[in-house]
């Protein structure tokens, strides 16, 4: 099992007050509630946290696009991919991603991750998310009915500009490009591995299973209430004659490891806390526009992420106090249902096992930087996840499963060498 | 006469909605399609008129069309779509994005109109007193803006009684489909050159707004009688919100059979 360290970048400083003063941390966040001198420390600080947690023992280390919100600070995850690529040297490189439609044309995303993986020495991971539809659709104004046409044919010409030998004509319905010429070109060959982070749609378990992407369930509420979706996924790999190689799949998880299990919940409950009720804290009616689903999705009654912290969220706002209704969710709810996954090391090894095998997944996305957490209890985290936990879990599935997903570098006679200063 | 019936259209069907005898008047809906025959086609048809209305691809029973990617293929499937139905030529009442689309269409064929009858049209866009979002805010928020009344659009949001439940899933996605039809006409804004293509529209036009429409406010009355050349008649109906022929049908219904030049 290979386990990559990823990073939100959230806005550490929201209020206490937020929940209650605000209505969405997305797309109509009050801008004054933003700081560019506690974003210097922010961005420098997590910077250091993905740093640190290359060199402790995780495979890979990943980053994400998201824009207009307090969630998560990466309007551009290539340019923390860059910054990792020269001080990360033995590590994964995920770009989980570049939300395709967004680019216009989207030949720069190829490009620009060709860069990277060229930089890299062929480590870098290329994610293709379609985006929330708070990213999509309300802050980059993307029309619901073309979004996912947009998203394929941007996709189809990436992988086209990596792979073909020569010069091309791309006639799509979006993008119409008489020279298709991507220089540079990737390190692996034929291509980086693809993987494509989904929410819940239906269509894109489909997809994935037809294209032999890996599938990486984005989960904010642990891995019980992703049995169902991930299930799905698994169906239609089947469905389409493949074997349900864990590897084709990967999973977000929170985890916060301690000593004992009672440090762990004295150290956590806080940042827990903050990520749920602040930074998840969604106006349901930017979580849910026409269109952004598909007819299938609609059709099986599937929930996504962002929908179901929307509902969530209204539903506690809207619960009477005096009839035990509150506006935040308790760090015993998140333990108790595994938003968070709690414990001493063995204990978290433990669950950690428990969950890649029942969700048959081979990549765990380790959220180990939640919420308002300090850069010192990230490392600490970090620290005790990469010494104690993962040397416990990462020979899972080796007996059986290849990774086929995984970048493929050069070797390492044919790296660069950084200079000595 | 009422009757429900589709026509080929491309690869898949439209289906449209006729009720009443008479001359025949055609109805460009607006964002919540036709979910079958409704009140003001009714009142309408109760003057002596037949009364067409075809779904526009995507809404209320008419299958979507792939093609669409854009305005301008909007504009065509329009176009197409008054052909199909045997509208092009008659006079026509059209509300919301359907005005906005027959305005479009207008401009580039003006004979395609005898005479229209627009209710509260999208097209323009004045930053200082913009059009509200319909679509940020929650699915009781969306119904709620449409009308004075949430209730005047029963028919199209709620489930609707004797149906079974695998119906009652495929009249969802039907919503859905018509509900991202409507969205996808007006993203992000809706403003796609309007005004520079209004001085074609030469057939006579009437202009009818709601007092109470919180999506686009009364004050675009005004704008878009300057900026049309044929505006024969304006009205606003007190207490009628943007879709002012399901808030007032039979208000409406009135507006139009004594509306200037209505007849062909």
């Amino acid at each position: 099992m290979k386990t990559l360290w990823f990073h939100l970048m959230p806005y550490p400083e929201l209020p206490d007050s937020f929940t209650d003063d605000h209505r969405s941390v997305w797309v109509d966040i009050d801008p004054k509630l933003f700081d560019p001198k506690v974003a210097h420390h922010m961005y420098n600080d997590y910077i250091d946290e993905l740093e640190f947690a290359a060199t402790v023992g995780f495979d890979g280390v990943g980053v994400n696009e998201h824009h207009s919100n307090a969630y998560g600070l990466m309007p551009s995850p290539n340019i923390i991919a860059s910054t990792l690529a020269r001080t990360c040297p033995d590590v994964a490189i995920v770009v989980l991603g570049d939300s395709v439609a967004l680019y216009n044309p989207p030949l720069r995303v190829a490009e620009e991750l060709a860069m990277l993986d060229c930089i890299t020495g062929g480590r870098m991971i290329a994610g293709f998310p379609v985006g929330t539809p708070m990213d999509t659709l309300f802050a980059y104004g993307q029309n619901p009915l073309t979004l996912r046409e947009r998203y394929h044919e941007g996709v189809e010409l990436i992988l086209k500009a990596w792979t073909e030998p020569e010069v091309f004509s791309f006639n799509g319905h979006y993008n119409k490009l008489r020279y298709v010429n991507c220089w540079p070109r990737p390190v692996q060959q034929p291509r980086p591995p693809v993987w494509i982070p989904g929410g819940g749609s239906v269509d894109t378990w489909e997809w994935c299973a037809q294209e032999g992407h890996v599938y990486l369930y984005l989960s904010y509420f642990g891995y019980k209430a992703g049995l169902k979706t991930m299930r799905g996924f698994w169906d239609r790999v089947r469905a389409a004659g493949k074997e349900p190689n864990p590897y084709q799949a990967g999973f977000a998880q929170f985890f916060g490891v301690a000593d004992t299990e009672a440090e762990a919940r004295r150290l956590y409950k806080e940042p827990a806390e903050y990520f749920f009720n602040r930074c998840l804290h969604v106006y349901a009616g930017f979580a849910d526009p026409p269109g952004y689903k598909t007819p299938a999705t609609v059709r099986s009654g599937v929930e996504g992420m962002i929908e179901r912290a929307a509902r969530e969220a209204t539903q506690r706002r809207a619960a009477p106090a005096g009839l035990g209704g509150k506006s935040t969710m308790s760090f015993d709810d998140m333990v108790e249902q595994g938003y968070v996954i709690l414990g001493d090391p063995d204990q978290v090894a433990e669950k950690m096992v428990e969950m890649a095998t029942r969700l048959n997944v081979g990549h765990i996305l380790a959220l180990c930087q939640f919420g308002n957490m300090d850069r010192d209890l990230a490392m600490h985290n970090t620290e005790l996840m990469g010494s104690k936990v993962l040397p416990q879990v990462k020979h899972l599935f080796d007996d059986r499963w290849e990774d086929h997903w995984w970048p493929k570098p050069l070797a390492d006679h044919e790296r660069h060498r950084p200079v000595a200063r | 006469m009422t009757s429900r019936y589709s026509l080929p259209f491309r690869d898949a069907d439209i289906v449209v909605d006729a009720v009443g005898d008479g001359s025949v008047v055609g109805y460009l809906h607006g964002g919540v399609g036709n979910p079958g025959v409704h009140p003001f086609l009714t009142s309408l048809a109760a003057h002596d008129r037949r009364v067409v209305a075809p779904s526009l691809p995507g809404f209320t029973g008419s299958a979507p069309c792939p093609d669409i990617r854009s305005l301008y293929d909007w504009v065509v499937v329009t176009s197409e779509t008054l052909d199909v139905a045997g509208l092009a030529g008659c006079p026509v009442v059209a509300s919301s994005v359907g005005a906005m689309l027959a305005l479009e269409l207008a401009a580039v064929r003006p004979e395609a109109f005898a005479s229209l009858v627009l209710i509260a049209p999208f097209g323009l866009w004045d930053p200082g007193d913009p059009t509200a979002d319909p679509f940020a805010r929650t699915l009781s928020g969306q119904r709620s803006i449409l009308t004075a009344d949430a209730m005047a659009t029963s028919q199209f949001f709620d489930d609707q009684p004797d149906r079974a439940a695998v119906d009652l899933i495929e009249d969802n996605v039907a919503r859905y489909s018509s509900r991202t039809s409507f969205a996808s006409l007006i993203w992000p804004i809706p403003e796609f050159g309007l005004s520079t293509r209004l001085h074609r529209v030469t057939c006579p036009v009437t202009l009818v707004w709601g007092s109470d429409d919180r999506v686009i406010p009364v004050s675009y009355l005004e704008r878009f009688a300057n900026a049309l050349p044929n505006v024969v008649g304006t009205h606003v109906v007190s207490g009628a919100g943007h879709l002012v022929e399901w808030d007032a049908p039979d208000a409406v219904a009135e507006l139009v059979v004594t509306a200037p030049f209505y007849d062909r």
